[in-house]
């Protein structure tokens, strides 16, 4: 089925833009304890000119998510139930061999978190964009090479020499360049970053973010960006995502959230990271360790165990994503005025619940002092 | 609406973990799988044939002249060899030499093998490239010409001799790969924090690398044993080393040369000593599985 | 360049390595028991030969004299070999141990060159597809089976193959390389006659050798599928066929290196094979050399057998380069 719009179902608003809608998502992975559940029931909607960024924990199965819209999850992992659609090309949780493939780089361009691998370190970078194009049916294999030189200029490097080198011969910064060439060579309308910049040094990263700036805006794509790093968002994002224990808990307007998060785990989160100026011992851990697929509750809400906010009732059933306002949504009991208390408080002042004495902070990833929320 | 199914399977808690097993690892590892189990109890008789095998028989095996290269009867189960003497008896017997040296040697060449990769694999400089020279040097030499080559000069009748000889000649198929191991390790940080911690080299190796190539070095202490059986019966066969005991290898020239070949009824005598080193192989290589779950606590589930 | 000093670190290392063996073995002699080298001039001596010529005739056959400092026959040794003398044969009167071997090596090589294609490409076909179907009945089995047969000794794959197709049902030629009664040459009955004494022969050889190809096969390609690349190239849409291609051609790189080692291993089994069939080949030269105690032909075939080993593997470095652009630079 190929659509040019995503298809709106009965009681959704036509919504011209959307190119990935994903409803209802569960991805399970079989253990020796049976299946667990890795992404519950999420419901994300990506659009054409928009970067939307994902932030949550390690753990909190936003790679996994932005793996389904490839239809890449490997075994012990499976889609159990849901739907993504992403344009031009339907359903891809139903799509398998050929079919499949074609989506894949042709429609939805994957951007590595290990890029520095992501490579055959046996081919120059030309004779796999040939490769690429041959296996998509490209009829002039060569004209991807023209493009990806296009796209290696635009992102300041040497086309002629990256086109004839082998991947060992390119610094860190070029692969994660190149691992963008590639999601864009064959005009992909939706970009998925995961982790870009993880491994990168920090002038690489500014490079690099630039460049999805850029490259998003001509192109008009829906990017997604998976990252554990709030100061990427800050930075880049239209729209924030937080995924918790494989839960959605908040999304919205990036600068919206971040300005007034309405999820005590979101505002955790800001709370957690240092600001540049100021104390930074006024960032607050959050304590606890975030869960796993083992150590995830099965019942009610997946945060109430760190939640300083929590009631009886979350015990109990799990809160349902809800708009609370146009274009904003949350998962949480909790009044929104508590919340924004909670937001709002003053470092010294803690509640019972967030004490950090004797518990982990949250890991610490690459120590840019935009950090958020540890990985 | 939620999860609700999982309530049926567990309570609203989170997973506990499972209880530890109060039987040993090492029997659970061993007899976890039928096939497993199979092989390690014929394994055990072999070890058990070793020992009291000979025994059993007086040191000159009775012979009956009457009866030379007679097949498998009531009286000798497996058969008579060219001198009458019980085929059964002498495999019996014969295997205590095979099953020594073959242990002596496996263990012998793992040692050195595995002191020599780790030795090299983290100390750089000149023990590094010496001991690489070395171990490339020992690799090219062809093992078994090196071996008949040797037998001229030193006489292996014993089996500590044999274990003694194949040994030392056999441990740099071991060393190479553990070397690149340990340098693998050494990449990996965890060995710079040990030493930034002020551990000493011996802490280092013995505490850090060796539990990591652990499960490596099991497997070829299984694999150098065959190896070992198939190199000393093969260096009887060829008639390398002068047989003064009764053996497997022993068993088998004699076998060929007696003519078994071409006598169907001696077939017995060739295929004796020939099933149990099949036997043993077979064994050892349905447990060679076991030893990496034994060692990998990730794969144990 | 980095390239030109790799190769030259080669060459050096494998030039090196030749005259350490050649040293090793100029020793080995020299200690054999009983000293046969003395037992030999001893010999002629008592015969009543001059002792000039006695020294002459002993050092033909060994490449050294017998009563010169040890220095200085470990000098005459090297020159010798350098140029290509390695003796002469006891057991074959006299003759330079070079010719028996050059008249040999052929049968031994052309074998074994055969047998290593075939155990090379069935154990690389069959390695692929065991590390494919790793957790299935199937592909234990194949991986099982393969162990096994690797485990087996040649003497004894070689004997039972013997045994069931030449004794029990004669299906095969006994023993030889051809048919006595056919006269050697670029004939057709000669040609069928090689090629029906050499199938068991061969059979023996890619039985024992194909299980450790297929092993090691095994485990490089299930090592390079947890690799990175993989997975990317299977997002980027790319065909499982070419996907393939880049799983087998990573994998195989590991494999180019024991190419060279298991060239040793080749030499070993001929012992086994080439006696029990009865064919002539170095293996067999080596074998009837110790009961025939014939020195000089034991030590100038472990030699040979030591330097082919040695140039083969220089090879194999040299040619890495191009199979491997990392190691380029």
């Amino acid at each position: 089925m190929v659509d040019l719009i995503v298809r709106p179902r009965a009681g959704e608003t036509i919504d011209t833009d959307a190119a990935v809608r994903i409803r209802d998502l569960t991805v399970v992975y079989k253990t020796a304890a049976g299946e667990l559940p890795a992404v519950s029931h999420a419901n994300l909607t990506l659009r054409a000119g928009e970067i939307t960024g994902l932030v949550g924990e390690s753990g909190s199965g936003k790679s996994t998510l932005a793996l389904s819209i490839l239809n890449g999850v490997r075994a012990p992992g499976r889609i159990s139930t849901g739907s993504v659609d992403v344009v031009n090309a339907g359903d891809v949780t139903t799509l398998a061999g050929a079919e499949l493939r074609q989506v894949r780089g042709g429609t939805v361009g994957y951007v590595f978190q290990a890029s520095q691998n992501s490579l055959n370190p046996l081919k120059t970078i030309g004779k796999q964009l040939l490769d690429l194009g041959r296996s998509h049916g490209v009829a002039d294999p060569k004209s991807l090479i023209r493009r990806a030189r296009e796209l290696a200029e635009q992102m300041g490097m040497d086309a002629d020499r990256v086109i004839m080198s082998h991947q060992h011969e390119l610094s860190g910064g070029m692969r994660q360049r190149v691992g963008i060439i590639f999601a864009l060579v064959l005009n992909a309308k939706v970009l998925i970053l995961d982790e870009p910049t993880t491994a990168l040094d920090m002038l690489s990263q500014a490079a690099v973010l630039e460049i999805v700036r850029q490259v998003h805006k001509e192109r008009h794509l829906a990017t997604l960006i998976v990252t554990h790093d709030m100061g990427v968002v800050a930075e880049l994002a239209d729209r924030l995502a937080v995924m918790y224990g494989g839960r959605l808990v908040e999304d919205g307007p990036a600068l919206d959230v971040l300005r007034q998060p309405e999820h005590p785990y979101t505002a955790a989160l800001i709370r957690a990271m240092p600001r540049i100026v100021g104390d930074t011992a006024s960032a607050r851990a959050l304590p606890g360790r975030p869960p796993d697929l083992m150590t995830v509750p099965r019942r009610g809400c997946v945060f109430r165990d760190r939640c300083p906010l929590a009631m009886p009732k979350c015990a109990d059933t799990e809160p349902q994503l809800v708009e609370w306002m146009p274009g904003r949504h949350r998962a949480c009991y909790a009044d929104l005025s508590d919340v924004t208390a909670f937001a709002a408080q003053p470092a010294t002042s803690v509640g019972a619940a967030a004490q950090p004495t004797a518990t982990a902070t949250p890991e610490a990833g690459s120590d840019t002092v935009t950090e958020g929320a540890g990985q | 609406m939620v999860i609700a199914t999982a309530d049926a399977i567990v309570d609203e808690t989170e997973i506990v973990a499972p209880p530890a097993s109060r039987v040993p690892l090492v029997i659970r590892v061993l007899f976890g799988r039928p096939t497993r189990a199979v092989a390690t109890v014929i394994l055990l008789l072999f070890a058990l044939m070793a020992i009291i095998g000979p025994m059993l028989y007086p040191n000159n095996l009775r012979v009956d002249p009457e009866h030379i290269f007679a097949g498998p009867s009531a009286k000798h189960w497996l058969g008579t060899d060219y001198a009458g003497a019980d085929v059964l008896a002498e495999i019996l017997v014969g295997s205590r030499y095979v099953i020594t040296s073959a242990i002596i040697a496996g263990i012998l060449m793992v040692a050195i093998g595995t002191a020599v990769g780790l030795i090299s694999g983290y100390y750089r400089g000149v023990a590094e490239s010496g001991l690489m020279r070395i171990t490339d040097f020992m690799l090219t030499l062809p093992s078994l010409p090196l071996l008949i080559v040797l037998s001229q000069k030193w006489k292996f009748g014993s089996p500590l001799m044999m274990g003694l000889i194949l040994g030392i000649t056999g441990w740099a198929f071991i060393a190479r790969p553990i070397r690149s191991q340990a340098l693998s390790l050494r990449e990996r940080g965890f060995l710079e924090a040990a030493r930034g911690l002020g551990l000493p080299a011996r802490h280092v190796i013995w505490r850090e690398i060796l539990p990591n190539v652990a499960p490596f070095v099991a497997m070829n202490l299984l694999l150098s044993f065959i190896g070992s059986i198939y190199a000393q019966t093969g260096l009887f066969f060829l008639g390398a080393v002068p047989y003064s005991s009764t053996n497997w290898g022993v068993m088998l020239r004699q076998a060929v040369e007696g003519g078994a070949l071409q006598a169907s009824s001696a077939i017995a005598y060739l295929l004796a000593p020939m099933g149990c080193i099949m036997l043993i192989n077979l064994c050892v290589v349905l447990l060679l599985d076991a030893t990496d779950e034994l060692f990998n606590p990730r794969l144990r589930g | 360049m980095a390239l030109a000093r790799y190769i030259a670190a080669k060459l050096l290392a494998g030039i090196v390595m030749i005259w350490a063996v050649a040293t090793f073995t100029f020793f080995i002699v020299h200690s054999l028991p009983g000293s046969p080298v003395d037992a030999a001039l001893a010999q002629k001596l008592a015969a009543g030969i001059p002792y000039e010529e006695a020294q002459q005739q002993i050092q033909a056959i060994y490449n050294f004299v017998p009563t010169d400092s040890l220095w200085s026959q470990y000098r005459d040794y090297l020159w010798r070999l350098l140029h290509g003398d390695l003796g002469q044969s006891i057991s074959y009167g006299g003759v330079p141990v070079r010719s028996v071997i050059l008249d040999n090596a052929p049968w031994t090589l052309s074998l074994a060159v055969v047998a290593l294609l075939i155990s090379f490409a069935l154990g690389l076909g069959v390695g692929v597809l065991a590390a494919m179907k790793r957790n299935t009945a199937s592909g234990n089995g194949l991986t099982l089976s393969g162990s096994f047969l690797h485990g087996i000794p040649t003497f004894i794959t070689a004997t039972l193959l013997f045994f069931i197709f030449t004794t029990k049902w004669p299906v095969f030629p006994y023993g030889d390389a051809y048919d006595i009664n056919v006269t050697p040459g670029f004939s057709g009955p000669f040609i069928a006659s090689v090629i029906s004494h050499a199938i068991l022969p061969l059979a023996a050889y890619v039985i024992s050798g194909y299980g450790a190809w297929m092993l090691v096969t095994k485990s490089s390609v299930v090592s390079v599928l947890g690799d990175d690349f993989v997975v990317a190239a299977e997002l980027r849409g790319i065909t499982t066929g070419r996907k393939m291609r880049y799983i087998v051609r990573n994998a195989m790189l590991p494999l180019f290196t024991i190419l060279a080692l298991s060239a040793g291993y080749l030499f070993g089994g001929s012992l086994f094979i080439e006696t029990i069939f009865n064919r002539q080949g170095l293996g067999a030269l080596q074998f009837n050399s110790i009961g025939a105690r014939d020195y000089p032909l034991m030590m100038g075939s472990f030699l040979v057998l030591t330097v082919s080993v040695i140039l083969v593997n220089i090879i194999a470095d040299l040619l890495y380069p191009i199979i491997d652009p990392r190691v380029r630079r």
